[in-house]
């Protein structure tokens, strides 16, 4: 909403109080308003305030060809991009009736689990200036660039790849980009140790997230609370494990859990997917030199590509969540509707609004953070 | 869970006991179903109630004008049955009145709000119904396929001539910024293959300024 259109609400003579957060604030990656009525410092009512930034994505789709979307997915996540260029392929290609060449499918995971990497070390660095620690933002945001600059190299974006298409990926890898992977794998290992002196076994930011905007398993469910945020609260569910798409089926990986459902739990459970992520990040490159083949299958001229009628939901698992794509098409060249399911949709609007009732004002960044919410997801 | 497929059969029987429902099986976690808006409430309280779809991932939205209908999908996850079912029903375009499943699962709120703003469905009991992302937009819904964005940009927007001065500076100069061939961080070849021949390289420019015209030694 613009400054000029912003009316204040008349409340009756009372010790409460509103506060407009946002829409740029610590507690989020992206612009984000929150409302709050307070009494003293303590929240009574939350109302989470998006559209700005709105771009209008799932309409824009319609008007393009299947493979000009390719370039619209990524932008609607820009921390964790891989999943949705992933999903909306899987979804075409579901469609098409495709089958993905194996080494592509390596290639896709090796992908999303480094961005799954890249997006909790934002995470823990966004979560710790939330309590007043700026040093894991730095830490977190530097080592989140090398694993940049392996993308860069993959396939010459840092951010938006747009390196999948719909079966399979647009090039192979570079010569000795395994090594180096492994390379980066082995020094952001040796990290980790570092984080958890500076962050997890640091007594400012245990104190501060532990108890704080804390959910039990049944709310979670009812909440629709997905990923992270709900294996903090002690249910093992995974979507690579327990709806496997691409390879995940063949890997050999656990899902973290931890029973307390507050911010100190998710980030726990984040730091334990860290290690997990590297687990499955060193299977795939053990695996890949031995995978011989295409890295895509043929597919028809993707400028006149009259994609069978029908309609998929496409589900993978991105560091925030469930995230999923709802595709029609009713055989034409373009899409007829695209829905994407953001992990945040719940997350940033109806759960941030329940947890922060009855919180302080400065821990109301700190839920939104451990959250792991992101706003384009909820504006698309 | 080893009494996954039994738990699935199970509920393909008690789907074909409720009439006018279709069910279309696509594969062991994907389950179809086509149902009469009238008697979708119920399935869905069935559902989650003794079928344990407790997961409503999603309530997606379909225009289709040629038939008059909209087209509204249901996508519910069991977390014990590992399966997901798309229930699709259609209600008519008008009035574009349905009902709230707020009440068998609270998720739907967010969804039916979407809905609301971008199709103008009215949903009958969801709590809020109030503008979230198209907060200052007073035309008609923008999702539906007869809304055409380009129409709607041409009739309420100016065209604007956008050629300030550096611009026209940059196109009389050539256009384009000039970046050194030492500063390009991806055409280092050591075989010089790919560099043009020295003749027709572009003289080195000043670092700083790179836009100011060369002077002439």
């Amino acid at each position: 909403m613009r400054p000029e259109n912003y009316e204040a609400q008349r409340h009756p003579p009372s010790h409460e109080y509103e506060l407009n957060i946002g829409p740029n604030h610590p507690g989020i990656e992206g612009n984000y308003a929150f409302k709050l009525r307070l009494h003293g410092d303590q929240v009574i009512e939350g109302r989470a305030d998006a559209g700005y930034l709105h771009r209008g994505f799932e309409k824009l789709m319609e008007g393009r060809l299947w493979i000009q979307n390719l370039a619209i997915t990524p932008r609607i996540c820009v921390p964790d991009p891989v999943p949705m260029e992933v999903s909306y392929c899987l979804a075409v290609e579901d469609l098409c009736g495709l089958r993905v060449p194996e080494r592509a499918q390596y290639l896709r995971v090796l992908q999303l689990e480094l961005s799954r990497f890249a997006s909790h070390l934002f995470c823990f660095g966004g979560h710790a200036a939330t309590v007043g620690m700026y040093s894991p933002s730095f830490w977190g945001i530097a080592d989140r660039d090398l694993i940049l600059d392996l993308f860069e190299e993959l396939c010459g974006g840092r951010v938006y790849h747009i390196y999948n298409i719909p079966g399979g990926v647009r090039r192979d890898m570079p010569p000795g980009f395994i090594e180096r992977v492994s390379n980066t794998l082995d020094y952001l290992e040796t990290r980790l140790p570092d984080y958890d002196d500076l962050l997890f076994r640091n007594r400012v930011f245990v104190t501060r997230a532990r108890g704080i905007g804390a959910m039990n398993q049944q709310q979670a469910l009812d909440w629709g609370v997905t990923g992270s945020n709900l294996r903090a609260t002690g249910l093992p569910f995974d979507v690579r494990r327990d709806d496997p798409y691409l390879v995940y089926d063949q890997l050999d990986f656990d899902i973290p859990t931890e029973d307390g459902g507050d911010a100190w739990a998710r980030a726990l459970v984040r730091r334990k997917e860290l290690f997990e992520s590297i687990r499955i990040l060193r299977q795939v490159l053990e695996r890949l030199p031995d995978i011989p083949g295409p890295i895509r299958c043929p597919i028809p001229n993707p400028l006149a590509w009259n994609v069978p009628a029908g309609s998929t939901y496409t589900r993978v698992e991105s560091s925030k969540g469930e995230l999923a794509w709802y595709v029609v098409s009713d055989g034409g060249e373009r899409p007829y509707r695209t829905h994407v399911r953001g992990p945040s949709q719940m997350h940033a609007v109806q759960v941030l609004e329940r947890l922060a009732v009855g919180s302080r004002i400065e821990d109301v960044a700190q839920i939104m953070f451990s959250l792991d919410a992101c706003p384009p997801e909820v504006d698309r | 869970m080893s009494t996954g497929k039994e738990l699935t059969r199970w509920l393909d029987d008690l789907l074909t006991e409720i009439e006018g429902i279709k069910v279309r099986r696509q594969s062991s976690k994907r389950l179809r179903v086509d149902i009469e808006p009238d008697a979708l409430p119920a399935l869905l309280a069935l559902l989650r109630g003794r079928a344990s779809y407790v997961h409503l991932s999603a309530i997606s939205c379909v225009d289709w004008p040629n038939e008059e209908q909209f087209e509204l999908v249901y996508h519910l996850w069991s977390y014990e049955m590992q399966s997901l079912v798309s229930t699709h029903t259609r209600i008519p375009r008008e009035p574009g009145v349905y009902l709230s499943v707020y009440d068998i699962y609270p998720p739907a709120a967010f969804y039916e709000r979407d809905i609301h703003e971008f199709y103008g469905i009215r949903f009958e009991g969801s709590p809020d119904l109030s503008k979230f992302i198209l907060t200052e937009w007073d035309g008609p819904p923008p999702m539906r396929k007869d809304f055409d964005s380009e129409a709607w940009v041409h009739d309420h927007f100016d065209w604007q001539d956008y050629n300030p001065e550096w611009l026209r500076q940059l196109i009389a100069e050539g256009g384009g910024i000039a970046i050194r061939a030492d500063e390009q961080r991806f055409s280092h070849h050591d075989d010089g293959r790919d560099q043009p021949a020295a003749s027709q390289r572009e003289p080195e420019r000043d670092r700083q300024s790179p836009n100011t015209p060369e002077q002439p030694s």
